[in-house]
């Protein structure tokens, strides 16, 4: 060892050392959780709203839109990564309602062909894992789920195989998120 | 980063019990990474004050989207996640406004002699060291030597790439050196 990698060693012994925090602390915390709304539980079912669809224009993916008013947003696949390399540049991921302050069916869709499972979670579901599973079209590994949206910006992502978390590469990132790996936006706009 | 203590609760059953509605329950979460959260605010930020913001507003935050934490098991290192972009938040405010300065001419003028002075001299140059690096290098080095992390896990919580995670490391190790190097002659 180098006398530069014990210098360094030792101040991260010292680094590692135990500091004093208020003790108040805890109860501060506790405070500030019962001043606000506990964590939101999971949304009511939604499928009356399946039944007003809305004429939207979408982008990004235009290829991957389908005729009923959909946005396509994401290709994803084996391995994850690479093929989110793979896949077209971000673009704006806006969805323009035709009914003001209607729900807007918007189809989310990503390639996995070696997922198992494949989930949807986002603002628009509390990010609930058992919400929003997405369903595979047969042979082709393309799943897909459509959520109808309010007028509104929501952040979101999908959890492949329930533990591998992923933004969609082709729409834009949510800079201010706090949760760990970054997640993507849709807008839904209304007309 | 999961726990199971003595009590045989891991943080799974914590979270599960705060989802089912005991919010009473969450105070053993905080009690449990209360500690380690804390040093990595307080190494990160440079001052109690501000740790302890950051620390609160991590745990706060963690309780409101606790049903975004997809592996409850894991719920020390979701949360970790969540400080770590608070201390980025927050530092960068601080930053705008003044610059935290931990090194403390006075006091180690009053600790020059003997080895207990010797010792405290060296932790707050320690400290003043630190805190001359710049925020990513700090968080990266932090995250690695003293939290010992690997860099994977690094990746996971700050959504930095491993090289730039390793370049961040070697960059800090080198600014630190230089740095105490400089000390000691002075």
């Amino acid at each position: 060892m180098t006398e530069r990698d014990m210098l360094l060693d030792r101040v991260a012994d010292i680094l590692k050392e135990p500091v004093a925090i208020d003790p108040e602390l805890d109860r501060r915390v506790l405070n500030g959780i019962l001043a606000g709304p506990a964590p939101r539980a999971a949304p009511p079912a939604v499928l009356a709203w399946f039944t007003r669809r809305r004429t939207v224009s979408v982008s990004p993916l235009g290829g991957l839109a389908l005729a009923a008013g959909i946005a396509g947003l994401a290709l994803l696949g084996r391995p994850a990564w690479q093929l989110a390399e793979r896949s077209t540049a971000p673009q704006a991921a806006t969805v323009a309602a035709s009914a003001e302050l209607a729900p807007s069916v918007v189809q989310f869709v990503i390639v996995a062909p070696s997922a198992a499972t494949v989930s949807l979670v986002g603002d628009f579901n509390d990010w609930n894992v058992a919400a929003t599973p997405m369903r595979p079209a047969p042979g082709d590994g393309i799943w897909s789920v459509t959520v109808p949206l309010e007028p509104g910006r929501y952040r979101y992502a999908f959890l492949v195989d329930g533990q591998t978390w992923l933004a969609d590469p082709s729409a834009p990132r949510a800079f201010d998120d706090d949760f760990g790996p970054p997640n993507s936006v849709v807008t839904v706009r209304g007309s | 980063m999961g726990i199971h203590d003595v009590t045989g609760e891991s943080d799974g059953d914590f979270v599960r019990r705060v989802l089912d509605g005991d919010t009473a329950a969450y105070a053993g979460l905080v009690t449990r990474y209360r500690d380690r959260l804390g040093r990595y605010a307080m190494r990160m930020l440079g001052n109690q004050a501000d740790a302890e913001e950051a620390l609160q507003d991590a745990f706060v935050r963690g309780y409101r989207s606790l049903r975004r934490c997809t592996d409850p098991e894991r719920f020390g290192a979701w949360l970790f996640g969540i400080l770590v972009n608070r201390c980025r938040t927050l530092g960068g405010r601080r930053a705008r406004r003044q610059r935290t300065v931990i090194h403390d001419e006075v006091a180690l003028s009053r600790a020059s002699v003997g080895d207990e002075g010797e010792e405290f001299a060296l932790r707050e140059t320690i400290q003043w060291a630190v805190a001359q690096l710049s925020a990513p290098n700090r968080e990266a080095f932090l995250l690695k030597h003293v939290e010992e992390l690997s860099y994977d896990e690094m990746t996971e919580l700050t959504g930095v790439s491993v090289s730039a995670l390793k370049m961040r490391v070697m960059r800090a190790r080198e600014e630190l050196q230089r740095l105490l190097s400089e000390a000691v002659r002075d």
